[in-house]
């Protein structure tokens, strides 16, 4: 090949790495099918064009169980809109989770990942981790962790991603 | 000859595997996977409230003890 066709191929390459670059700043959620807690299975493609917020948790993480029941007043408050959230529990042994759930009652659907399918796909990389999707099926936002405060600026995501 | 070239071929082989095994160090317990971790009776103090008590009187007693995470020191009246 002669350098022209070089300079060519190098530069064909580079603009893909951009554009490749450029369509992965809203990566489509990767779909799954769980079960629920109420025993039948929820999957994500069934709540396209909702607002829907996952929410990975486990009983034996501190931060996960003090935002449970902010989750549960933002479900209660927006689910009228087109909002949904999935609470995504990661145990193996689910048993810890059913007995605290008793405790902290909440309507909002929650799915076991008992092995930890979901939780590779999504790339869980801190407890709780929050991930915002909207109608379209686009990740928009990612939470790592939770610290007290932080529910104003999932309302403030659950608000834009809704107004859309 | 023959026989000294399949050695080193061998050898450089068993090197090459052992040295990429070595590449791509991550955590292995993966944060959604720490659920028995997580379970107090893999807490290395089982007494956390009694033994802070004790640490404090073993600082207050001992100048060599300290940084067991207890207040005060010297005359243990704090």
């Amino acid at each position: 090949m002669s350098l022209g066709k070089w300079i060519r191929v190098a530069g064909l390459c580079g603009a893909l790495a951009v554009s490749s670059l450029v369509g992965a700043s809203t990566p489509m959620a990767p779909s799954f099918t769980l079960p629920s807690r109420g025993g039948d299975t929820v999957s994500l493609e069934q709540l396209k064009g909702k607002v829907v917020m996952l929410n990975f948790w486990a009983s034996w993480c501190g931060p996960c169980r003090t935002e449970m029941p902010l989750l549960e007043q933002m479900h209660k408050r927006y689910s009228s809109l087109g909002f949904t959230l999935l609470g995504v529990n990661v145990e193996a042994d689910t048993r810890d989770a059913e007995r605290w759930l008793q405790e902290t009652p909440v309507s909002f659907p929650v799915l076991f990942d008992r092995d930890s399918k979901v939780s590779k796909l999504y790339d869980v990389s801190a407890m709780p981790s929050t991930v915002f999707i909207d109608r379209k099926g686009n990740i928009r936002y990612l939470h790592k962790g939770y610290k007290p405060g932080d529910e104003g600026e999932y309302l403030n995501q659950i608000r834009a991603l809704l107004k859309e | 000859m023959n026989k000294g070239i399949a050695v080193r071929l061998v050898f450089a082989l068993a090197l090459a595997s052992s040295l990429s095994a070595c590449g791509n160090i991550e955590p292995w317990v993966k944060p959604y996977e720490r659920q028995q971790l997580a379970d107090p009776i893999m807490v290395a103090n089982p007494n956390p409230v009694s033994s802070a008590y004790m640490d404090h009187v073993y600082e207050a007693r001992e100048g060599a003890r300290g940084a067991l995470g207890g207040g005060g020191g010297g005359c243990g009246c704090n």
